[in-house]
């Protein structure tokens, strides 16, 4: 029996790290291109869940509910950039507390558009896999699928195309980007509504495995949030901090009391910052 | 000091006196005017208030944005209702949970600032600390099954007999009066050092006040009064939930700071009371629409109105003020200058009082500074010169700082700076003036010099002092530069030149023993030069202070130096008398970058 | 979306009533305050409770009313939980100066709405299956509590399956520990044992390091008892996902949320006082009327949603027995008094509780339940022993 929990644990940790990333890269690219923190992240998590929701009920192929997500929350992304956010660069604390606004905002018209009962997303695969003796959720298991391929997808854009060069301009050094003609105020609005589009991805995903509410991305918010902080600017460095401290919150989950360890990642990313307040990125 | 009667009192009485009797009167006459639900909603909303005052406090008046007051206001609902659960209601029993809300909340909140504002931390993670807390908090009473209550929270407990009047006065009682003792606080002079380290953290150090200890003591100031509202709320309202601890509530409470005007006090307190009449009026007919509004309105204000509704009608008012009136406007009440007698006149002698002894600064494998030493004396002026990339200004931070050298000693007025941080070495006779003019720009001229003046004599937390008292040598540059004129003016609005006159006097207000200048006359006039000069040889003669000088004005340095040292690389390559360095071909061949001299006069 | 609009519908309704029915009539009518969670856990059963009221309402009405003036329904939202109901009942109790409060709420929410309650001094029926021994003598309760509800699935699990080790997961709030700490001591004394309890907070949705503690103690037979609504349905998805197939009795589930749970919900055993199954003409006449009455838009009549619709009519007893709506008279009449609705004959004559006809079901893969065991006239044991009737 020993044994089986191992494996259960080991799979809990490696399933829990992909969801966590999926749900905090969005976040990453806003932060290491923009230098300002995204709330209206959690938003935006709920954005994608409630299209996932829209394409079940039309009766659309669930591959497709990913799809639908990314393209609300690039473009309610994109406008958001274009009205608000571009105002407060050089204002991180307003940002922050402007993004908050606009997450207020976001989720009243989904409320408004949706009702605020909660509701469900059947699950496009469901069953079992069998894992070294343990039958373990597909689902789950596909979702660290889906972290590598978004992993290799976003680090493919970023070092493959002229998009991401341009980007990686702009992080380095924003004024001599400029200088040399990269259209930093364009790359800024991509990039924005890239990681908006990336957070509604995220939601729907993670729809399938609980629920759909207006506030539901809230509890996302601020682990994504610590998880952003202590990785710098790296999309690496976000994976392995999800790795090792999702793996503590399913440890302590597990073995202390599921409650206490909701708070392993807010209270050990907390401590990080205070040892390390520039991230652990070695970028 | 001379002493001079008070002409500040009368105004100061009528503009917090009158509005404070008036809001009085209308607590006291509430219950007869309003039906018993508004009584009951407003009663609430009046300690929600309480909270969102230490919010604006925090985030308002000393530039911390914090999320984490709901956690305190928690403490205090959870103190109060787990005490009389357990315990019953009894006199005893209430000054127990009373304690107990108090302790618990002041702890926590020392251990908090002690984690938030550690020297060197930035704003952002102050707040994220402020963000984790709640969460901690709501996490905690979670796991504490029934004797926290967990999600249901805890209720049925017996609490204070009081009427829903009485409750609506007693709310109402407490919210006058803190914004009456806020008021006088925040305004006194003491209060002026909160508004100093929200507008430039790193002068108030570099004038000697430990601006992490004022911040670590404001948040268990602040959070002991939020736990006293939450006590209060829950006695009012018999349930304690974790949604009154949570992060919702805790941005709840800044939204209504954002929307009243953050630092105006009364901003917090009507943002508060309308946000919760409102949204229990219309929670029932239009409950989405309305939170749309306010989350709206949120990014407005946030975007293009930082001051939300009192702070622009403030500078509306500012505004039309100045269009109007014919004098300048002012940023505080008249104030006279006065010169501090020295008790002990500027000694003669000679003491050396900077040590310097193989300072090294190392970043990486990259050497900034390597086996710097030197000493300087009373009544020297040596001035630091160099190419760029030398190492000056590494030097000056290096003395002034007691973590920033990687090797060495240095010593400051015969004392080692050990790994002293700036304001303890500023405590060892040490100021030091910025490249560019650091001073703080929403306050005004007298305010500045009398910061500068608070480690010297602590100031009043209650009255704005009608009187600067200045050292003989601070109050001479005020006079000489022309800002004797302009003592209520916001230095914002100062010229480049007066700016740094600004600093230079705040920082001899300090009556230091040493000087560092980081090129002071970069950006000066040619007459505003030459008046920097004499003001620098007067200190030196008169005051025996000695002064290092960072300078790239060769001629500059020649005039008014009796020693010059000549950094290259990071190392010492001369350090003498000014004429025997400025002679010496050494130094040509250092600042031109090669070894034949070019002939005529060398200036940078 | 359907959902907000069937519900903006019946408020509109709601309100179209009371507009209608104020100058028809010269008295003003009665109000009925159903303060439910339309947002948080028990949303995804409340637009049912509140079909159910207006049904009730609407058949009431159309007959006359009550002492000749119509009802009105306010509805308000407690978010399912403490601060919400706080809000609600205020805004019900003293600011709509409802005459008496019916309604389906968690715990947590009836716990902080009974002081509201006694101040106002307003009747309070609770029509929400619960932990038990919640006691007030302005509330009473004609769902069902643990003594009625457990041991049909207890003695079940244990002789039709053998099982002897029993996990427990629950949702940590007055609800959730009340009904397993009863399971938990049922459980013994029938010489079975239990080898795990775990709890989440009521709005906890990652139930994965407790479904893993539950595959390594390899007990017989789950039974859990979650806030009903959302965090069923999560622990029930992710129990299928995580392969879980172990007799499963879920204590707090009803028909609609099961419904909606899909293919995840087949093979759980329920114990309710309600299925649409239920045989019997007044079940089918309900059935018909709000089939009738809601078409499309109808949600599943369920253990939660039902008692609330026998719960206007008890109103409308006690006020009639009593002559008048005024507190005291219609609080003392409402134990006296019984009703026929579609769980049969309902009288909340033991200490404020009701005998009820207790249901084992099971869910079937459509989603039905089907009736394995009836037990007629349980008796809810001595929930309130010191408030007289």
């Amino acid at each position: 029996m020993r044994f089986a929990l191992m494996i259960t644990l080991v799979l809990d940790i490696m399933t829990t790290a992909a969801i966590l990333f999926i749900v905090s890269a969005g976040l990453l690219i806003v932060f290491g291109v923009m230098k300002i923190i995204n709330f209206a992240h959690a938003s935006f998590i709920t954005v994608g869940a409630y299209a996932a929701l829209v394409a079940s009920r039309l009766g659309l192929p669930p591959m497709l509910a990913p799809a639908m997500a990314f393209l609300a929350g690039g473009l309610i992304g994109a406008a958001a950039e274009r009205v608000v956010v571009r105002r407060l660069y050089g204002r991180p604390l307003d940002a922050i507390l402007a993004t908050w606004g606009l997450s207020i905002v976001i989720g009243q018209l989904v409320t408004l558009a949706f009702g605020r009962e909660v509701q469900f997303v059947p699950a496009p695969v469901s069953g079992t896999v069998m894992i070294l003796g343990e039958d373990y959720s597909g689902y789950r298991l596909l979702m660290v699928l889906a972290a590598i391929v978004i992993a290799a997808f976003f680090t493919g854009l970023l070092n493959g195309t002229r998009l991401g060069l341009s980007t990686r301009a702009v992080i380095m050094n924003e004024t001599l980007a400029q200088g040399l003609g990269i259209d930093s105020t364009r790359v800024r609005l991509i990039t924005f509504g890239i990681g908006c589009g990336l957070a509604a991805i995220a939601g729907a995903l993670i729809t399938p495995l609980a629920s759909v509410d207006p506030s539901m991305g809230l509890s996302w918010l601020i682990g994504a949030f610590m998880l952003v902080m202590i990785s710098g600017g790296s999309l690496l460095t976000l994976g392995l901090s999800c790795f090792v401290l999702g793996g503590l919150q399913v440890l302590a989950s597990t073995f202390i009391s599921p409650i206490l360890g909701g708070l392993t990642i807010a209270v050990l990313a907390a401590v990080a910052l205070r040892l390390r307040p520039e991230g652990f990125a070695r970028a | 000091m001379a002493s001079v009667s008070l002409p500040g009192l009368p105004s100061w009485l009528i503009r917090i006196g009158l509005p404070s009797i008036v809001a009085m009167l209308l607590v006291i006459a509430g219950p007869w005017i309003l039906d018993t639900y508004m009584l009951n909603i407003l009663a609430r909303a009046l300690f929600v208030a309480i909270a969102a005052l230490t919010v604006d406090i925090l985030w308002g008046f000393s530039g911390t944005l914090t999320f984490g007051q709901s956690a305190f206001f928690g403490i205090g609902a959870y103190a109060l209702a787990i005490g009389f659960t357990q315990f019953g209601f009894g006199p005893w029993q209430a000054l127990l949970a009373l304690g107990a809300a108090l302790g618990l909340a002041a702890a926590v909140a020392g251990f908090v600032g002690w984690l938030a504002f550690y020297p060197g931390s930035t704003p952002l993670y102050a707040s994220v600390i402020s963000l984790v807390l709640p969460i901690v908090v709501v996490q905690l009473l979670y796991s504490g099954g029934s004797f926290t209550g967990s999600s249901s929270g805890l209720v049925g407990f017996e609490s204070f007999d009081l009427s829903l009047e009485g409750w609506f006065r007693l709310a109402g009682i407490a919210v006058v009066a803190m914004l009456v003792v806020a008021s006088i606080a925040l305004s006194s002079d003491a209060g002026r050092v909160l508004s100093a380290m929200r507008d430039n953290d790193e002068r108030c150090t570099y004038l000697g006040i430990d601006t992490s200890l004022v911040r670590i003591s404001l948040t268990v100031i602040t959070g002991t009064i939020a736990a006293l509202a939450g006590f209060g709320y829950v006695g009012f309202s018999g349930v304690a939930a974790p949604e009154n601890a949570s992060f919702v509530f805790g941005t709840q409470l800044v939204v209504m700071v954002a929307l009243g005007g953050r630092g105006t006090l009364i901003g917090a307190v009507v943002g508060a009371l309308v946000i919760e009449v409102a949204s229990a009026y219309l929670s029932s007919s239009l409950p989405f629409v309305w939170e749309l509004i306010v989350g709206l309105a949120f990014v407005a204000v946030i975007v293009v109105l930082p001051g939300g509704l009192f702070g622009s009608l403030r500078d509306a008012s500012i505004a039309l003020r100045r269009r109007f009136a014919a004098a300048p406007a002012r940023a505080s009440s008249p104030v006279a200058l006065a010169t501090l007698e020295h008790t002990a006149a500027a000694p003669d002698r000679d003491d050396v009082v900077v040590e310097a002894d193989h300072v090294s600064r190392h970043f990486g494998s990259l050497s900034v500074l390597s086996g710097v030493s030197f000493t300087a004396r009373r009544g020297e002026l040596v001035s630091i010169v160099g190419p760029n990339g030398a190492g000056k200004t590494t030097l000056i931070r290096c003395l002034a700082d007691g973590r920033e050298r990687s090797e060495g000693t240095v010593r400051i007025g015969g004392r080692p700076i050990d790994r002293l941080a700036p304001d303890r070495i500023v405590g060892l006779g040490l100021g030091r003036k910025f490249q560019a003019a650091s001073v703080f720009e929403t306050l005004s001229v007298a305010d500045c010099l009398r910061i500068a003046r608070v480690r010297i004599e602590p100031p009043s937390f209650i009255q704005a002092s009608p009187v600067l008292a200045l050292p003989a040598a601070a109050r001479a540059v005020v006079e000489s530069s022309g800002l004797a004129e302009r003592l209520g003016e916001e230095a914002r609005f100062l010229s480049h030149g007066l700016k740094q006159a600004l600093e230079l006097a705040m920082v001899l207000a300090l009556e230091p023993q040493v000087l560092l200048l980081d090129e002071p006359t970069a950006g000066l006039t040619r007459v505003e030069r030459q008046g920097f000069a004499s003001v620098l040889t007067a200190l030196v003669t008169r005051e025996r202070l000695c002064v290092l000088i960072i300078e790239h004005d060769l001629d500059f340095v020649r005039q008014i130096s009796s020693r010059i040292i000549l950094l290259h690389q990071g190392r010492v390559a001369l350090d003498g008398p000014a004429a025997d360095v400025v002679g010496d071909p050494l130094i040509r061949e250092i600042y031109t970058g090669n070894k034949r001299p070019r002939g005529g006069e060398l200036t940078t | 979306m359907p959902l907000s609009r069937s519900l903006s519908t019946m408020l509109a309704a709601a309100a179209c009533t009371t507009l209608l029915a104020a100058p028809a009539l010269a008295a003003d009518p009665i109000k009925i305050g159903v303060p439910v969670g339309l947002s948080g856990a028990n949303s995804v059963v409340a637009p049912s409770v509140v079909q159910s009221a207006q049904l009730a309402i609407d058949e009431i009405n159309a007959k006359g009313g009550v002492l000749g003036r119509q009802l009105a329904l306010e509805v308000a939202d407690d978010g399912s939980g403490a601060a919400g109901a706080q809000k609600a009942f205020d805004s019900l109790v003293f600011q709509k100066k409802v005459d008496v409060l019916i309604s389906m709420e968690t715990s947590a929410a009836r716990n902080a709405g009974l002081p509201i309650v006694a101040r106002g001094k307003v009747p309070y029926i609770y029509t929400s299956f619960y932990e038990g021994k919640s006691c007030s003598p302005f509330m009473y309760v004609n769902a069902w509590v643990p003594e009625q509800q457990v041991p049909p699935i207890v003695d079940y699990f244990n002789k039709e399956k053998g099982a002897k080790k029993f996990f427990l997961i629950g949702s940590d709030y007055a609800f959730g520990r009340g009904m397993l700490a009863f399971t938990k001591a049922y459980i013994e004394k029938t010489g079975g044992k239990v080898v795990g309890e775990e709890y989440l907070p009521m709005d906890g949705s990652d139930w994965t390091p407790i479904i893993s503690k539950l595959k390594s103690a390899a007990p017989d037979a789950l039974i859990t008892s979650t806030a009903g609504g959302a965090p069923n349905v999560t622990l029930t998805k992710q129990l299928r996902a995580a392969g879980v197939a172990l007799p499963y009795g879920n204590l707090a589930v009803d028909e609609g949320t099961a419904k909606s749970m899909g293919t995840d919900a087949e093979g759980i055993y329920l114990s309710a006082s309600y299925v649409t199954g239920i045989d019997s003409a007044a079940n089918k006449t309900f059935l018909a009327a709000m089939q009738k009455k809601f078409g499309a838009e109808l949600k599943t009549p369920n253990d939660l949603s039902v008692p609330e619709y026998e719960a206007v009519y008890a109103y409308k007893a006690a006020a009639e027995k009593a002559g008048s709506t005024e507190e005291a008279k219609v609080l003392k009449a409402l134990g006296e008094i019984s009703v026929e609705g579609p769980r049969g004959k309902i009288e909340m004559s033991k200490q404020h509780h009701a005998p009820l006809t207790m249901y084992l079901g099971q869910v079937q893969a459509d989603g039905t339940v089907k009736v394995i065991k009836s037990f007629p006239s349980v008796d809810p044991g001595p929930q309130c022993p010191n408030l007289k009737s």
